[in-house]
């Protein structure tokens, strides 16, 4: 998945963004043409194929497909469709793909073009217009903030580059939107390997059968994931060593066996009709009838918990959620997978605020009182970028308040 | 618009010629103008940037720093790579006199690279966050040579774009000899006579450079002083 971010003015037409179809385009060349170029699309094109010579298949995630047409009114479909292993895309900046030289793939004089891009490309590209990508900002400060007569007169590219992308990752954590999110089934194993970009949750939750989310909490305490595992001498308490020096290690930590065996009615409290333990019972007090003691209201939930074991590099979880369907929700730091990052317009100004400030506290030249100044004028524009991407409406919060005046059992 | 030599010459030789002080041959003039051009063409850059220290204005035509941008304007240029590259090193234009910027066609909208030292790229390239991108290439200058990061793999001169300023064409004042053996100016349309390139704002700067250095050349040593400080009155009231 790569969302995109559209062009300003935006020059993608209705059928390019809403049905993520690019012509047909004619060939009025005179002869067979091989290249042509899509400049008008936010999505960068991407072939399965980065050589027509040789043929070998570098990916699976490619996100389009061209047809070759005899007519421009002849319905694009898998007949007329070239093959993925004849295209390739040859210049990223303008979209251009060029065609394998052959009957069927390259596209004759008076013959048309079309191309369809992929669902998954279509929906990344929908939405597109909110954002914008660092190095817009980049460029956008450098024009702006930098050069003769400006704040910054004389300050190097690469530094603006390492400040934005820090802004960046800092902005990642606490003022964007968290839309990162796994679904995963817990296995019998119990746990389920850390995101390949995951910097922390947000929220874990298991679904019901209406899928509703139920919030899992962490174990805080209740258990532990153990970092080492040393063998230890039963009578001397000493770490035994390999024959190479360092510590054995077990295999297995004992309280993780343990806590995956527990039953957390147990721990819960939950209300077992064929055991009174814990509860009050007719020999007591009639006025305490019914009741529990000993319980203890942080851990007394059904939903379940997880943990992080740093020394596994999973998510664990209690053994009543096996086979349960999970949504993992997690932020990323934004540059995960690309350093282009795409960055939601909500934030533009706190991003060239966050800039400006970073390098300022960093520079010699600039005195205390502007310092101060922009490190105010920054955090005021984060404080309001947050502010936007709450997302508070007039009337989903009149929605909330109509509970207002409803009684809350305790 | 360019300076006629042979206004120049013709001008200098009155004035050399006025008393009967001495004469400049057309081998002695063309090294001269040659030098003199030079000599003011560098000055361009000094001056622009004392004026881009001063306070600026914005009123037409009373722009110093303006004015002395126009001067070297017609020696700005662009040009690709001078070479067929097969790495990621691409030499300069020839006819490079002072480097100004390049930018990078590979990256979307051809961006501008980053100049860098040796010491600062061994530096950028140990971070995560400071590597450089298609779009935000850097690249390290010498050898007349821009070796540009990261390395595009494919290459091609049209790569880089150097934004340069070049070295000014050298003056000649070409002759042949008539009938009565004098020199005849051979005029800049046969192709041989140049020009100067610097623009005829210059025209008054040129004629008394060349009577300075024609006074040393004639030794006559009233010349030199005369023009020096002519020149010394007219380049402080350019500064005022």
């Amino acid at each position: 998945m790569t969302k995109t971010a559209a062009n300003i003015p935006i020059t993608e037409s209705d059928a390019q963004y809403y049905a993520g179809q690019y012509g047909p385009l004619k060939n009025s060349s005179g002869g067979n043409q091989t290249k042509w170029s899509f400049p008008d699309l936010n999505t960068v094109l991407i072939s399965n194929y980065d050589s027509l010579a040789f043929g070998v298949q570098v990916r699976d995630t490619g996100n389009f497909t061209a047809h070759l047409l005899a007519t421009s009114t002849t319905i694009p479909s898998l007949s007329n469709q070239i093959p993925s292993q004849n295209i390739i895309v040859t210049n990223t900046a303008n979209n251009t793909i060029e065609l394998k030289n052959i009957n069927g793939s390259v596209i004759p004089n008076n013959q048309f073009i079309f191309l369809q891009l992929t669902d998954i490309a279509r929906g990344d590209n929908w939405g597109s217009y909110s954002y914008l990508t660092l190095n817009d900002i980049i460029n956008n400060f450098i024009v702006a903030y930098t050069g003769q007569d400006q704040i910054l007169t004389r300050v190097k590219r690469t530094a603006v580059l390492f400040h934005a992308r820090r802004a960046v990752q800092e902005l990642s954590y606490d003022t964007l939107k968290s839309f990162k999110s796994q679904e995963l089934t817990v296995p019998t194993g119990l746990s389920v390997p850390i995101p390949k970009d995951y910097v922390n949750y947000t929220r874990v939750a298991y679904a019901d059968n209406n899928g509703v989310l139920h919030t899992i909490y962490p174990l805080n305490g209740l258990s532990g994931n153990p970092y080492e595992l040393p063998i230890i001498d039963g009578k001397t308490g000493i770490p035994s060593q390999s024959s190479y020096g360092t510590n054995l290690e077990a295999a297995q930590s004992i309280i993780e066996d343990r806590w995956a065996d527990a039953n957390s009615n147990n721990i819960t409290g939950d209300y077992d009709a064929y055991s009174t333990t814990g509860v009050f019972d007719y020999a007591w007090w009639k006025q305490a009838y019914g009741q529990r003691y000993g319980l203890d209201a942080e851990v007394s939930q059904t939903n379940g918990w997880f943990s992080i074991n740093e020394r596994t590099g999973t998510f664990s979880f209690s053994s009543g959620l096996v086979n349960r369907v999970i949504q993992l929700s997690y932020i990323s730091d934004g540059l995960s997978y690309t350093l282009n990052s795409i960055i939601p317009k909500m934030i533009e100004e706190a991003m060239y605020a966050q800039i400006l400030n970073r390098i300022c506290l960093t520079r010699m030249d600039v005195d205390g009182g502007s310092k101060a100044f922009f490190k105010r004028d920054s955090y005021a524009k984060t404080r309001n970028a947050k502010i936007r991407l709450s997302n508070l409406k007039l009337d989903e919060i009149v929605q909330v308040f109509r509970g207002q005046s409803k009684w809350i059992k305790s | 618009m360019a300076i006629n030599v042979n206004t120049v010459y013709t001008t200098v030789l009155s004035i050399l010629n006025k008393e009967q002080r001495g004469y400049l041959t057309p081998f002695e003039f063309n090294q001269v103008a040659t030098q003199v051009q030079l000599d003011i063409f560098e000055k361009f850059f000094q001056d622009y940037n004392q004026y881009i220290r001063m306070p600026q204005t914005d009123v037409e035509f009373a722009s110093r720093m303006d004015h002395t941008m126009e001067e070297f304007q017609i020696f700005e240029k662009s040009a690709n790579a001078s070479n067929a590259p097969t790495t990621n090193e691409y030499t300069q234009p020839t006819d490079l006199h002072r480097f100004g910027s390049a930018s990078w066609t590979v990256g979307t909208n051809s961006p501008p690279i980053e100049i860098i030292s040796n010491k600062v790229y061994n530096q950028i390239k140990l971070s995560d966050l400071t590597q450089p991108s298609k779009n935000l290439p850097v690249a390290k200058y010498n050898q007349n040579k821009l070796t540009v990061f990261p390395d595009p793999g494919v290459y091609a001169n049209t790569d880089v774009v150097f934004n340069y300023i070049r070295k000014p064409i050298d003056p000649v004042w070409n002759y042949t000899v008539g009938a009565v053996g004098q020199y005849v100016f051979d005029p800049v349309s046969n192709g041989v006579s140049k020009d100067f390139e610097i623009s005829d704002s210059q025209q008054t700067e040129v004629i008394l450079e060349i009577l300075k250095y024609s006074g040393v050349i004639v030794r006559d040593a009233e010349i030199t002083q005369a023009a020096s400080t002519l020149i010394a009155k007219e380049e402080n009231n350019s500064k005022q």
